[in-house]
C-alpha cells in the first residue's frame, strides 16, 4: 500500500454549501433536518465539499473584504501574451489577428514535443575564410535535437533561416506551394464576374488570371474552411439579404438586415416576412473543390494502400495527432507545431474587484507588483504524528486504537493571534472518527524578528501567558502524556496542540450497536475513499491589526499610530491525518 | 582533493593494445582487461572513459568520440557468439555515462548520455539512442533507428547522415586542441 502524506486543506467561504450535505454515491439527500446554517458541520466527503477545499498555497487573502478567496472567486485578467519559446510579447491584437500561436520560428517537434531548431542543409564554410563567410545558405530544415526528427523527411524546406512560420504557411507537406487565401479571394471573385455573364470579365479572365483552380482538387483543410466559409457567405448574402430576423451572420446593428428588422417591428412585421418568405429556397450547396465541397472516395483508398505498404510505422500516435490542428493520420501528414502562446494574469477579487495577484509585465522578470496570497495571512497547519512512527511499522493506522497527532500552527502574522480550534466530535459519514482537540484554545506569537525572541528570552524567562516552553529535553524525559488544555510546544511565531483521534473500523458485518447512524442506512460495501481520516476542523483565528491604511494614515499623522482593529477570520479546514487498516 | 595514497591493491594489469597514432586518449582514460584493445585513427578518448577487455577484445574505429565515465566492454562472461568481443565502427559518439556491451555498434551511431546498451545486441549504422534509453540484451537495432523517450522508436529519414559525420569530425577538431594526449601510458 501505497505512504501516505498527512494534507492540509482550507475551505474557501465562496462556495455556499446551503444545500444540504450528501455522503458518497447516496441516491437520494438524507431525510433528516439540518441544524441552522452556522452549526453544521463541514463533511469533507461530500461530493460538493471538493470543489472548495484548497491547499493553502493556492488561496488569495482579500485585504479589503478580509477574506480567503480561491481559483473559483477570483476573475482572471490577461496582462501579457507571450511565447514561452523566444520570450517574445506579443500584443494583444496581434493575438486576435495571427492566433495564439507564435508566429516567428518557435516550433515543436510534431513527434516528440521537443523544440525544433533552425539548421542548413548544407554544410558549413570550411577553411580559409570560413569566418568571414557571413551566412550560411540554404535550403534550411527544422530538425528536432531529440528524436531528430526534420522537416526534410515531410518534405518541407526552407529558403530563409528566419520568418520561418510564414514560410511554412505556404508550402504543404511534400513541397507544394499553398495557395493563399489571397489568391483563392481573386479566383472566386473572377468566378463570380464569370457567372454573372459579362464577356468583358470572361476576358480578364483569360488574359489575367494567372492561376486556374481545378474545381476537383485535393484541397488542405485550411482552405476547404475558407472556400466553404466564403460560399455558404454568399449564398446568404444572395438568399436573405433581409432576412425577418435580420440574422444575416452580422448581429451588428449597423447591418441593413438589422435595420429592417427593427422597422418591421414597428411596421407590423409585414414588410420583411414576405420579403423572407419569397426568397427563401434559392439557397444551394457546395458543388465542388472551389466551393469546399471535399468528396474524396481515393482518400480512404489511399489510406488504406498506405497502411498496407507502410504499415503501422507510419502511422502518427493519439499524442502526436493531438497536437495537430488537422487530421493527420499518418507520419507523413505531421506538421511542425508553432508554440501556443502563454499568458501572465493579474486576479481580482470578484466581489470587491481589487487586484489580489498582479505580476510584473514584463516577460522575463517574475516578480510580482502584488501579490495578497493566503500564505501571508493564515496560519498554516502542519500535521505530525505525536509518536514517532518505526520504519518497520505499518503506516496505517489501527481500527479503534487511539491515535494522538501534532497540530503545529505557524503565525505569518506580524501580530499575535488567537486561535480557536472546534471539530465534531465524530466526523461525519458512515464511518465516523471520533476527535478530541486537547487544547481547542491558544494564541500564536507574532511572526516578529527572530532576534527580538533571543532577546526577550534573556531578560523574562517566562513566555506569553504562563505557560512553559517544553523543550526537547523535556519532551523525551518522559513527559509523553500530552495533557488536556495544554500547549504542548511553542516557539516564536508557533504553537503545537495534541489532536487525539480513534479511527473507526472498517467492518461492515460490525455488530448492530457499533454501527453508525448512516451505516444504519446504508451498508454497502467500502468506497473509495473511505478508509481516508478526514477530519473538520473549524477555525477561528482573532488578532488586533492595524487599522486598514487609507482612513487611518490620513487623519491622524503620527499618534494614531497605536489605533488598532480587532479581526477575525474563520474557516473550515480539511486535515487528512491517515489511512485505516481495511481489515 | 584528498592527498594521493598509494594504493594497496596491485596494479591492474595493462591490457595488449594497438593504438593508432592520431589517438587522442586522455591520460586519466582507464584501459583494463587482457584482451586485445584497438583504438582507430582520430578517435578521442575523454579523461575517465572505461574500456574493460576481461572477457572479449574491443574494437573502435576511426572518428569516435568516447566520453567521461562511459563504459565500454563486456561486464560477464562472453557468449559463444560474443567471443569476437565488442566493434565500435567509424564515427560512433558515447556520451557520458554511457554503458556500452553491444557486439557491434555501426557506424555514425550516437549513444546518448547514460543509455544502456544491453550485452550483445547489435546497434545499426547511424543510430540514436536517446539519454537513459536501454536497449535490452541481443537486441537487434535496425539502421537508421532513433530510440527516444520511453522506448519510442522511429526510423530516421531524413537523409542527413553525411552532415552529421562532418559535425562529429568539427568536434574531433576541437577536441583535439582541448584534451592533452598521452599515447605513451597505454602503449
Amino acid at each position: 500500500m501505497a505512504s501516505f502524506t498527512p494534507y492540509t486543506y482550507f475551505q474557501c467561504p465562496c462556495t455556499d454549501t446551503s444545500t444540504p450535505t450528501r455522503n458518497l454515491g447516496d441516491e437520494q439527500p438524507p431525510e433528516t433536518e439540518e441544524n441552522s446554517d452556522d452549526e453544521r458541520t463541514f463533511d469533507p466527503r461530500a461530493p460538493r465539499s471538493n470543489y472548495s477545499l484548497y491547499p493553502l498555497e493556492h488561496l488569495f487573502y482579500c485585504e479589503d473584504c478580509h477574506q480567503i478567496r480561491c481559483p473559483r472567486c477570483v476573475l482572471d485578467e490577461i496582462v501579457t501574451w507571450y511565447c514561452p519559446n523566444c520570450l517574445f510579447e506579443v500584443p494583444s491584437s496581434t493575438v486576435k489577428s495571427e492566433g495564439n500561436r507564435c508566429t516567428r520560428s518557435c516550433f515543436q517537434c510534431p513527434i516528440c514535443v521537443a523544440p525544433l531548431s533552425v539548421s542548413s542543409l548544407e554544410a558549413p564554410p570550411e577553411g580559409l575564410g570560413a569566418e568571414l563567410a557571413s551566412q550560411q545558405n540554404g535550403p534550411f530544415v527544422l530538425n528536432c535535437a531529440y528524436c531528430m526528427w526534420s522537416s526534410k523527411e515531410t518534405g518541407i524546406q526552407f529558403e530563409k533561416p528566419n520568418g520561418i512560420f510564414a514560410q511554412l504557411a505556404k508550402i504543404k507537406n511534400g513541397g507544394e506551394p499553398i495557395l493563399t487565401a489571397k489568391d483563392r479571394r481573386k479566383d472566386r471573385e473572377e468566378r463570380k464576374r464569370d457567372f454573372s455573364g459579362s464577356s468583358a470579365a470572361e476576358e480578364s479572365q483569360e488574359n489575367e488570371a494567372p492561376i486556374n483552380l481545378d474545381p476537383n482538387e485535393r484541397l488542405d483543410p485550411e482552405s476547404q474552411f475558407s472556400n466553404l466559409k466564403a460560399f455558404y457567405q454568399t449564398q446568404m448574402a444572395e438568399s436573405s439579404p433581409v432576412s425577418a430576423l435580420g440574422f444575416t451572420g452580422d448581429y451588428g446593428y449597423g447591418s441593413p438586415g438589422a435595420l429592417s428588422r427593427i422597422m418591421g417591428l414597428y411596421t407590423g412585421g409585414s414588410y420583411a416576412d414576405k420579403k423572407s418568405k419569397t426568397k427563401s429556397g434559392t439557397m444551394r450547396e457546395a458543388r465542388d473543390a472551389l466551393e469546399g465541397l471535399q468528396i474524396d472516395p481515393l482518400s480512404d483508398e489511399d489510406a488504406i494502400n498506405k497502411l498496407r505498404t507502410e504499415g503501422w510505422e507510419s502511422t502518427a500516435s493519439a499524442e502526436q495527432r493531438h497536437e495537430q490542428t488537422t487530421h493527420t493520420p499518418f507520419l507523413s501528414d505531421l506538421r511542425p507545431v508553432a508554440y501556443l502562446l502563454r499568458t501572465k494574469r493579474s486576479k481580482r477579487c470578484k466581489t470587491c474587484r481589487h487586484i489580489l495577484s498582479k505580476p510584473e509585465s514584463k516577460v522575463q522578470t517574475t516578480r510580482f507588483r502584488i501579490r495578497l496570497v493566503a500564505l501571508n495571512y493564515i496560519p498554516s497547519i502542519i500535521i505530525k504524528p505525536l509518536q514517532p512512527i518505526l520504519p518497520t511499522a505499518s503506516p496505517l493506522l489501527a481500527p479503534l486504537n487511539p491515535v494522538q497527532f501534532l497540530l503545529t500552527f505557524k503565525n505569518p502574522l506580524f501580530d499575535s493571534v488567537k486561535v480557536t480550534l472546534a471539530t465534531p466530535a465524530k466526523t461525519p459519514g458512515r464511518f465516523p472518527t471520533k476527535v478530541t482537540v486537547l487544547c481547542p484554545q491558544f494564541e500564536v506569537g507574532a511572526n516578529t524578528d527572530v532576534w527580538d525572541e533571543a532577546l526577550r528570552d534573556n531578560n523574562t524567562k517566562s513566555s506569553l501567558s504562563g505557560e512553559k516552553r517544553r523543550t526537547k529535553a523535556e519532551a523525551s524525559e518522559g513527559q509523553h502524556q500530552a495533557e488536556a488544555g495544554k500547549v504542548w510546544e511553542r516557539g516564536r511565531n508557533w504553537v503545537s496542540v495534541v489532536v487525539e483521534v480513534v479511527p473507526p473500523s472498517l467492518r461492515i458485518e460490525d455488530s448492530e450497536w457499533l454501527k453508525s447512524e448512516e451505516m444504519k442506512r446504508d451498508g454497502g460495501e467500502v468506497r473509495d475513499g473511505e478508509e481516508v481520516v478526514e477530519i473538520p476542523v473549524f477555525v477561528r483565528v482573532e488578532w488586533e491589526g492595524e487599522v486598514g491604511g487609507e482612513d487611518s494614515g490620513l487623519g491622524g499623522g503620527g499618534k494614531d499610530k497605536e489605533v488598532r482593529e480587532k479581526r477575525e477570520l474563520a474557516y473550515w479546514c480539511v486535515l487528512g491525518l491517515g489511512k485505516v487498516d481495511v481489515d | 582533493m584528498s592527498s594521493k595514497r598509494a594504493s594497496t591493491m596491485p596494479a591492474p594489469l595493462k591490457p595488449p593494445t594497438s593504438l593508432a597514432s592520431s589517438l587522442i586518449i586522455a591520460e586519466h582514460a582507464s584501459l583494463t582487461g587482457t584482451h586485445l584493445i584497438t583504438l582507430g585513427s582520430n578517435t578521442v578518448v575523454h579523461p575517465r572513459a572505461r574500456f574493460n577487455s576481461t572477457h572479449a577484445p574491443i574494437t573502435v574505429g576511426s572518428n569516435c568520440i568516447i566520453c567521461e565515465r562511459s563504459s565500454i566492454g563486456f561486464q560477464s562472461e562472453a557468449a559463444a557468439n560474443e567471443r569476437q568481443g565488442i566493434l565500435i565502427e567509424n564515427g560512433v559518439v558515447i556520451e557520458v555515462g554511457a554503458v556500452v556491451e553491444a557486439r557491434t555498434v555501426g557506424e555514425g551511431t550516437i549513444i546518448e548520455v547514460q543509455a544502456k546498451i544491453g550485452k550483445g545486441a547489435v546497434l545499426g549504422k547511424h543510430c540514436k539512442i536517446g539519454p537513459l534509453c536501454e536497449i535490452t540484451e541481443g537486441e537487434v537495432v535496425p539502421d537508421f533507428t532513433v530510440v527516444y523517450g520511453p522506448g519510442m522508436r522511429r526510423l530516421d529519414r531524413s537523409g542527413v547522415e553525411d552532415l552529421k559525420m562532418k559535425m562529429v569530425a568539427r568536434q574531433i577538431e576541437v577536441l583535439k586542441k582541448l584534451i592533452p594526449s598521452n599515447l605513451a601510458k597505454f602503449q
